[in-house]
């Protein structure tokens, strides 16, 4: 009884420290040119879901659990990557303390292009800058959706789900 | 032969105008004249300045946190030019934003010029206004002359390139506008559904 005892403390100890280790893997680097080139060019066999939010940005702030539902179903063909146009001083701040808040364990940048518009015409010329904003790409570095504005699970899904069956 | 020849200028004719049409889409030329109600409930409309030199419209917010970064050079951009026949309009186009709100947060970031309230963004959906703080420039004729950010950072101090202010400098000095395009960055304006 007394050795059953202890090895429940001994297992709810060892989760506690694993979650607390998980928690504190969340780390975001600055993003540049050359890295977001990189990043949409070595797909690895697998589709590209970047994300573009920001704290400071509500709609950003409310879609970001289905994205993070998402990444958990998607791990073996989708790459979740978050790019904050928050300001890189603002990492252990704002967005660590937020992505911790959601467990969201992707990878995730900090805009590191030196100003929102060079970020923006690295993207999408088109776009105009409103957030959220989501652009997926195929498995080749292909961009084949921009979805502009906050998104739900479903419609995040549907997208994946084209691409994904295009390329099967 | 000559048949042959007008069907293709037709032809030629079409696919221009077409392409023309394609690509003029989405950025606004020309404003129309709208009529909307201030914090106080008093009716303005785009006509009533027609005597201005330059009417900047700007689509500003009271939560958003970019256009809140900005509360206080717009009152100094308002201050520097209201006297140089310049008229500031801002325009709350979000819809959880009530007038007493834009009221209250006006005064308390002293923000003396025109606030309109755009109850139902229709005056932002004619605009094709994205987020806030955007910017649109008119002359007396309503014609755009610059659009997007007032500047190129959230953070006055990091502050390169004052886009709207040079803008205005150019067209109060009669020179055409260098930059007329930038892209506004900030919160996406919340929309009735």
């Amino acid at each position: 009884m007394k050795k059953s005892f202890w090895l429940i403390v001994f297992l709810f100890l060892l989760c506690s420290f694993v979650e607390a280790n998980r928690q504190d893997k969340i780390t975001v680097e600055t993003i540049d040119k050359t890295k977001l080139a990189k990043i949409i060019k070595e797909r690895k066999g697998k589709i590209l879901f970047l994300n573009l939010w920001a704290t400071w940005c509500v709609p950003c702030r409310e879609e970001f659990p289905s994205i993070v539902k998402l990444a958990g179903e998607y791990k073996d063909s989708v790459e979740f990557v978050g790019i904050s146009v928050d300001y890189p001083d603002e990492v252990d701040s704002k967005i660590i303390p937020f992505l911790k808040s959601i467990n969201a364990d992707f990878v995730s940048y900090v805009n590191g292009f030196g100003s929102d518009e060079k970020l923006i015409n690295a993207l999408d010329k088109k776009w105009n800058g409103a957030l959220p904003a989501t652009f997926i790409f195929d498995m080749h570095g292909n961009k084949q959706f921009f979805l502009n504005g906050k998104q739900s699970y479903e419609e995040f899904k549907k997208e994946i789900t084209k691409i994904l069956s295009n390329t099967m | 032969m000559k048949t042959k020849m007008n069907f293709l200028l037709l032809l030629f004719l079409f696919s221009a105008i077409s392409f023309s049409k394609i690509f003029s889409e989405g950025e606004l030329k020309k404003a129309e004249n709208f009529k909307l109600k201030d914090y106080n409930g008093k009716e303005y409309q785009l006509n009533d300045f027609k005597n201005s030199k330059v009417i900047v419209v700007m689509f500003i917010a009271t939560q958003c946190p970019v256009s809140n970064a900005y509360n206080s050079r717009m009152a100094q951009l308002y201050s520097d030019y209201k006297d140089k026949s310049v008229t500031f309009l801002g325009i709350n186009s979000n819809k959880q934003e009530s007038s007493e709100e834009v009221k209250n947060h006006a005064k308390e970031n002293k923000l003396d010029f025109i606030i309109l309230k755009d109850p139902n963004n229709i005056i932002a959906d004619k605009f094709g206004a994205s987020v806030t703080p955007e910017i649109f420039v008119l002359n007396k004729n309503f014609e755009v002359l610059y659009h997007g950010r007032i500047d190129d950072s959230r953070r006055e101090n990091d502050v390169k390139t004052k886009d709207l202010r040079n803008a205005l400098d150019e067209i109060i000095s009669g020179k055409k506008v260098s930059v007329t395009d930038t892209k506004a960055f900030g919160c996406s304006i919340k929309r009735v559904s």
